[in-house]
């Protein structure tokens, strides 16, 4: 009878074993850290400055914008809406809708012809445009325009047809020039020159040409910036700071 | 009574030590056998106060209570349904049952006992006296 006794006990023993065991594995499954951080210190730091350089950024913009307040509030009513003028006069500047003078780069890309024989015409395809001007932003290009088409925040790069549309009108067939504004051409013209995006244009046979030009005119972006999903972010209360 | 104790506390260090872990795939399935074995577990436990614990019926019913709730999970899995909500449900509410049950056999056998012991103390106080 003992015997028994201690199998049976054994038995739920063994039960209770396995229990232990199966709540122990779910347990360090479900305990399993989700995200490490596996950033050095290095990067740690170079993130922290970024976000510094972005916050000094930021108190520069509220700066500007309380002085213009301040200006505001001093003014009489025919100076305020002078300057209220002026302010919408540098929106339009910066929002793309004037024309523009300035110096900086013409690109002209090309068609580039290789001894081998039969070749279809180049033509260019909207992604790699896109991946150029993004480029162009990278190296420090101000304002640009596609052919006859201003580049703004919001303009599109598309294929369409088989043809590449900047703001909904096709740029047409190759040659096709890129006009860019910047502060510093031979910056701009440099990192082009030694750019990846000259292999990625030889592969479709396109070849890019540059030259610094002075006083180059940008014409105005002829669209209509549409606001209807723009919406006034959430101005918190002020409080002393 | 501490026998099983010891082999559950034996159980979690094993588990523990191991640092064994599964896929999150498959967690699913282990949770649903924890349950199952939880619910057989408590089972045992009200047949032994009941006075009807079988050896047998309590491992088989070990096994294929764990075995069949995983198979209804791979199922679910295999149908896109949530099968495995099915099991956890029954299991849960079997699990409650039982450990109101347990409760109710413990709470009569505790007055039983108070009773008895109260009886004694009168019985003791008049010879006493």
């Amino acid at each position: 009878m003992k015997n028994v006794i201690t199998k049976q006990k054994l038995m739920i023993g063994f039960v209770c074993l396995l229990i232990g065991f199966m709540v122990a594995i779910l347990f360090n499954t479900n305990q399993q850290p989700v995200d490490r951080e596996t950033r050095d210190t290095w990067e740690i730091r170079s993130a922290l400055q970024e976000e510094q350089k972005m916050q000094q950024n930021l108190y520069q913009e509220i700066a500007i914008a309380e002085k213009m307040l301040l200006e505001y509030q001093e003014q009489t009513e025919h100076q305020q809406i002078d300057s209220l003028k002026e302010s919408i006069e540098a929106l339009q500047k910066e929002a793309g809708l004037t024309e523009i003078v300035g110096n900086g780069v013409v690109l002209t890309i090309e068609p580039l012809f290789l001894d081998e024989g039969y070749q279809e015409f180049p033509s260019l395809n909207a992604e790699l445009l896109q991946l150029f001007i993004n480029d162009l932003n990278a190296y420090g290009a101000n304002e640009m325009a596609v052919g006859n088409q201003r580049i703004v925040n919001i303009t599109p790069i598309r294929d369409v047809n088989g043809e590449v549309y900047v703001n909904n009108s096709s740029i047409g067939s190759l040659p096709v020039e890129i006009r860019v504004l910047t502060k510093d051409t031979e910056r701009l013209i440099n990192h082009i020159e030694v750019s990846e995006i000259n292999d990625y244009f030889a592969l479709e046979n396109v070849t890019i040409s540059f030259k610094e030009q002075e006083k180059i005119k940008l014409p105005k972006y002829e669209g209509t910036i549409n606001f209807k999903d723009v919406q006034l972010g959430d101005v918190p209360e002020e409080g002393e700071s | 009574m501490l026998l099983p104790a010891l082999f559950l506390i034996i159980g979690l260090l094993l588990g523990f030590m191991t640092n064994f872990t599964i896929p999150d795939v498959y967690s699913n399935y282990l949770s649903i056998a924890v349950l199952a074995a939880l619910d057989t577990l408590f089972g045992g436990i009200r047949a032994q106060l009941e006075a009807k614990f079988d050896q047998k019926v309590f491992i088989s019913g070990f096994f294929f209570n764990v075995s069949l709730a995983a198979f209804l999970a791979f199922l679910g899995v295999q149908l896109g349904i949530d099968l495995y909500l099915a099991a956890i449900f029954a299991f849960g509410v079997r699990l409650f049952q039982n450990l109101a049950i347990i409760r109710r056999i413990l709470l009569d056998k505790y007055y039983l006992y108070k009773k008895s012991k109260k009886s004694n103390d009168i019985s003791t106080n008049s010879t006493l006296k």
